[in-house]
């Protein structure tokens, strides 16, 4: 694994410059550019935030807001990661026929621009909450952002990056072999978006007694590690850190595994 | 030091009919115990090869007998089923000419991706930059998405990045017969003046022509078989000696 690490390092400038040529293909015929592709999370916050905050967000709309805007972030990085990122061999064939380049390098190119695309909106989340909080309610210590905060995510940034291109390599593997593991993925993250705490509180789950839905639930880790700190104020607890860690791991180690196994036999299948 | 040795070389495909499959069907066949309906296609066999430093090899031979996938084999696409590889030195390959290109992005952008995918930084590219486009000879057209370059176009632009770049190793697969007279010309003694710094050049072609004046040794594959091995003379003779039917001249 180490061997592909420095190989990628090695290509480096590959890397860059496909993932500034992906970013400039996404954004290059739209007049809003940036912001039009960030119109599909503001939008379904928006509805969500007329139509369920007295439902699901116990009528705090400015808190009720952030938590969603802030979830759609990392869910939608986490989603279009493994969904996108399943398709990278099949993609990049030409040039995994032309040169033998590690291929992760392909997955971590479609997960740098999802990376990419998720920190603006992550960004925009931030800035929202600041903003409403500060103009709706009296802004104190508690409800203020906390600009320690910024570096607390951090480490849950991180993790759910390694995650994340961790999962879209296992998975891109796979889906060289059988072609409807991207449907079946975004079945997948069909059900998972409505078992996850994105559009209503943790709260509403725990009332309820589902408290064992929210442990077990991966995606709600990493929601924990960057959403916990930006709207509590508080530095992620070391258990949910430390889960976290475990978890990243684990899905690093299954990733490499399916490397190593199929590695010399995908380009056969391409 | 550059060097390719290929030890008791083997390389197995297992073709498969459908080359996609679902994990519907996956599962339905495994229900109906249909049993998998793949052919296994032995490309190369048995292949042995030393190529040192200041070697030229040309490799010829019908239709299918399995040098495209030799030259992908030594450039570390297939990894071999069987017997070792051993490959020393940085590889440029020249393979199909419409791959490895991102056809929504400009000629000048193409050069930097390709030039970047063998290994090139931004820095050492900028001064070969200009070099390069020069050599193209595509002027203006570099400005537009290479979707809208022909097949000699393409050709000139991915020859120009692979032979700027001074691999230690350059392999090029039948891509030449493209271009047009001058730039063949052209092209033949850019690779001549590749020879005098780059160590290795591999050269798979159907111009036999081309493999007497730029190899100076060849190998003649049959069905994955090295049927014969030697100075390029030799064995470009006897390959046309036992397609034309002639009889060959007195063997050595």
């Amino acid at each position: 694994m180490i061997q592909h690490l420095t190989a990628i390092w090695k290509f480096r400038h590959f890397l860059y410059a496909l993932v500034r040529l992906d970013l400039r293909l996404r954004y290059r015929r739209s007049i809003l550019g940036v912001g039009w592709s960030l119109l599909n999370p503001i939008a379904m916050t928006l509805v969500f935030a007329v139509v369920f905050s007295s439902l699901l967000g116990g009528g705090d709309v400015p808190r009720y807001v952030s938590h969603l805007l802030i979830g759609m972030a990392v869910w939608g990085f986490l989603r279009e990661s493994a969904v996108s990122g399943c398709r990278a061999l099949i993609a990049n064939e030409s040039y995994i026929r032309q040169s033998p380049l590690p291929y992760n390098l392909y997955t971590l190119r479609t997960v740098c621009g999802q990376a990419i695309h998720s920190m603006i909106a992550l960004v925009v989340a931030v800035l929202g909450m600041v903003i409403v909080t500060a103009a709706t309610s009296q802004p104190t210590a508690q409800t203020m952002l906390n600009p320690l905060a910024l570096l607390w995510i951090v480490p849950g940034l991180i993790l759910s990056f390694i995650a994340a291109w961790a999962v879209a390599t296992t998975f891109a593997f796979i889906n060289v072999y059988f072609q409807d593991t991207q449907h079946l993925l975004e079945v997948a993250a069909q059900v998972v978006f409505f078992m996850t705490p994105i559009i209503y509180f943790p709260s509403n789950l725990e009332s309820k007694g589902y408290w064992l839905l929210l442990t077990m639930n991966p995606v709600n880790l990493f929601l924990d590690l960057i959403r916990t700190p930006l709207m509590n104020g508080q530095p992620p607890s070391e258990q949910i850190l430390l889960a976290g860690a475990a978890l990243t791991t684990v899905l690093v180690r299954l990733a490499a595994g399916t490397t190593a196994w199929l590695q010399k036999r995908v380009v056969f299948h391409l | 030091m550059a060097k390719i040795e290929l030890d008791d070389v083997h390389l197995t495909f297992k073709v498969h009919q459908q080359k996609r499959v679902s994990f519907k069907e996956y599962i339905v066949r495994g229900l109906f115990r249909r049993g998998a309906s793949a052919v296994a296609v032995h490309a190369l066999a048995g292949l042995n090869l030393d190529v040192r430093d200041g070697d030229r090899l040309g490799i010829i031979g019908h239709n299918g007998a399995g040098k495209s996938t030799l030259l992908k084999l030594i450039a570390g696409i297939y990894p071999p089923t069987g017997g070792k590889r051993d490959v020393l030195g940085s590889i440029c390959s020249l393979f199909d000419i419409s791959l490895g290109f991102e056809p929504e992005a400009s000629g000048w952008d193409n050069i930097t991706y390709r030039a970047y995918l063998q290994g090139e930084s931004p820095a050492s590219l900028k001064g070969k930059i200009d070099a390069i486009a020069e050599f193209t000879e595509l002027g203006d057209f570099l400005d537009l998405p290479v979707r809208h370059y022909s097949a000699g176009m393409l050709m000139r632009l991915a020859f120009s990045i692979a032979t700027a770049i001074e691999p230690e190793i350059l392999l090029v697969d039948e891509v030449l017969a493209v271009g047009d007279l001058a730039f063949q010309k052209k092209a033949q003694t850019r690779m001549k003046e590749l020879m005098s710094t780059a160590r290795i050049m591999v050269l798979v072609a159907h111009d036999l022509g081309t493999i007497r004046a730029m190899c100076n040794r060849a190998v003649w594959l049959e069905h994955g078989v090295a049927k014969m091995a030697g100075p390029t003379e030799k064995v470009v003779e006897a390959y046309i000696a036992s397609v034309t039917g002639k009889p060959a001249r007195a063997a050595a």
